[in-house]
Order: structure tokens, then sequence, then C-alpha cells
């Protein structure tokens, strides 16, 4: 299948070549990912940012939902949803990313959890550590990140 | 002007953006997810950033306007900017958010 560019423009040999490449990683992994059927809960309060994270994640076959703020993300895993994953934001209305992190972890949930954020400092990357989160990343979410996460996931 | 030759203007536009550093690789990231099944999303992903950012600016020209300018009610702006500029991979906008967090940081109006 020969790779589509987004221009849609005469492409060069090297990128016609590039893009196989990468359409061809893309597709492994997808085709790994849907056969473990992923899921994940994108929390982030900014619509940018949840929209962009949550088309990523889809584009390696993870079926995701998005929530805009911390209180509707615990609602929705008391209520007895299962993600594998979870990629929450520090900042958040209503009740915050910390905040929503530890009463996630204390309902007993043991996902994988990503704090994705755009905070960069020592003292918050500890601070979201001891809340709960498995990982912090500083914004933006891509995929040198997220396809080990992922990988190990599908291992499991 | 014909189609492919705006094709190419737009093109050559993006790739100086690239080179003068307005955009980073996180924006490469946004167009490698266009295909197919989302033909338009890069147009529609800039545009929501764009609506989102032009009211955060507002809040942030509007905050700076004060005689006392509450700075941690702005710092809130400029790091909900910062996050969206850096996933849509607008590189001098995240650089400008981090310069401005600073200056506020240290309660410099002028800076």
């Amino acid at each position: 299948m020969a790779p589509t560019l987004p221009s849609g423009d005469q492409a060069s040999d090297q990128d016609n070549w590039d893009n196989g490449r990468l359409a061809h990683k893309r597709q492994l992994l997808t085709e790994i990912v849907l056969r473990n059927r992923l899921t994940a809960l994108v929390v982030d309060g900014d619509t940018t940012c949840r929209v962009l994270e949550q088309l990523l994640l889809r584009s390696y076959g993870v079926q995701t939902q998005g929530v805009d703020n911390g209180r509707d993300a615990v609602a929705l895993i008391a209520s007895g949803v299962k993600f594998n994953l979870i990629i929450i934001d520090m900042i958040l209305p209503v009740l915050n990313g910390l905040e929503a992190t530890r009463q996630i972890r204390d309902m007993g949930v043991h996902c994988k959890m990503l704090g994705v954020t755009a905070c960069s400092g020592e003292s918050e990357r500890q601070a979201f550590l001891a809340a709960g989160v498995d990982v912090f990343i500083e914004k933006p979410l891509d995929p040198e990140h997220l396809v080990p996460i992922l990988r190990e996931l599908d291992g499991q | 002007m014909d189609l492919a030759a705006l094709k190419t203007q737009l093109k050559n536009f993006v790739q100086s953006m690239f080179e003068e550093g307005v955009l980073d690789n996180q924006f490469s990231q946004i167009q490698a997810l266009q295909d197919s099944t989302n033909p338009n999303f890069v147009e529609e992903v800039i545009t929501l950033f764009c609506n989102d950012a032009e009211r955060i600016i507002n809040e942030i020209n509007r905050n700076l306007g004060y005689q006392n300018v509450d700075f941690s009610n702005l710092d809130s702006y400029v790091h909900q900017l910062k996050g969206s500029s850096s996933s849509i991979g607008a590189n001098r906008l995240k650089l400008a958010c981090a310069n401005l967090r600073q200056a506020s940081d240290e309660r410099n109006k002028e800076g």
C-alpha cells in the first residue's frame, strides 16, 4: 500500500521511503494494541491538549475516553469503568490532578498512570509521583515516551 | 493562483516556520496523525488551539493592564498556554510563556 502524505503533494523517493517505514512501524504497533484492545482515560482541562493526546493514543489503536476535570475522572473510575492506562494533568478544574490521582489510587486501582503536565520543576515531579503516578512526563506527550509504555502494557 | 501553487506556497511557509523555530518536531508528529480517517485534523486542531489561545492571551493582557497585577492568576493562564502551545508544536510561543513565567516569578511587570 502506497503511503499517503498529509499534504497530498508529490513526494520525493526519500519521503516515500521514510513514510513507508513509519507507516509500517505504526501498523505493527497498532496490530499489537488492537489484539489486546488497550483502553485509556485522558484527563486534561485544556481541550487542545486532551484532543491531541486522545488522537495520539487512537493512532496506536488505543480506545480512549476523555474528561476535562479531576472530579469527573474520579467519578468515572469509581463507577467501575476499567482502563489500562490513565493520562492525567496536574492542574485540573474542580479537583486537581494530585488529589484525583490519590483518590484513584485509594480506590485500589493499580493501572498505569502517566502524569502529563506543563509543570517542569523537580518538586512538581516528586509531588506527582508521590501522589501515585507511575511516570512523570513534561508536555507534550510524544511517541518517544508513549510507545515503550504501550509495548509494556501489551506484553502483560 | 492554482491549487498546486497554493499547496507549494503553504508547504514552503510551514517549512520556514520550522527553520525559524516557530514550529518544532511536535508539529511534525501532529501532521503525521492526519490520514484518511482524519483528513482535516491539522486544520481543526490549529483552529481549536488558536481560539483557546486568543482567549487566554486576552486574559493575560487584561491582567497585565491592572495597577496591581495578580501574578498568581496570571501564572495559571500562562501555564495553560504553555501546555497547549507545547502540545501543538508552537515552539516560540512555548518559550515565550516560559520567559513570561520567569519574569512573573520575579514580580517584574516591566519584563
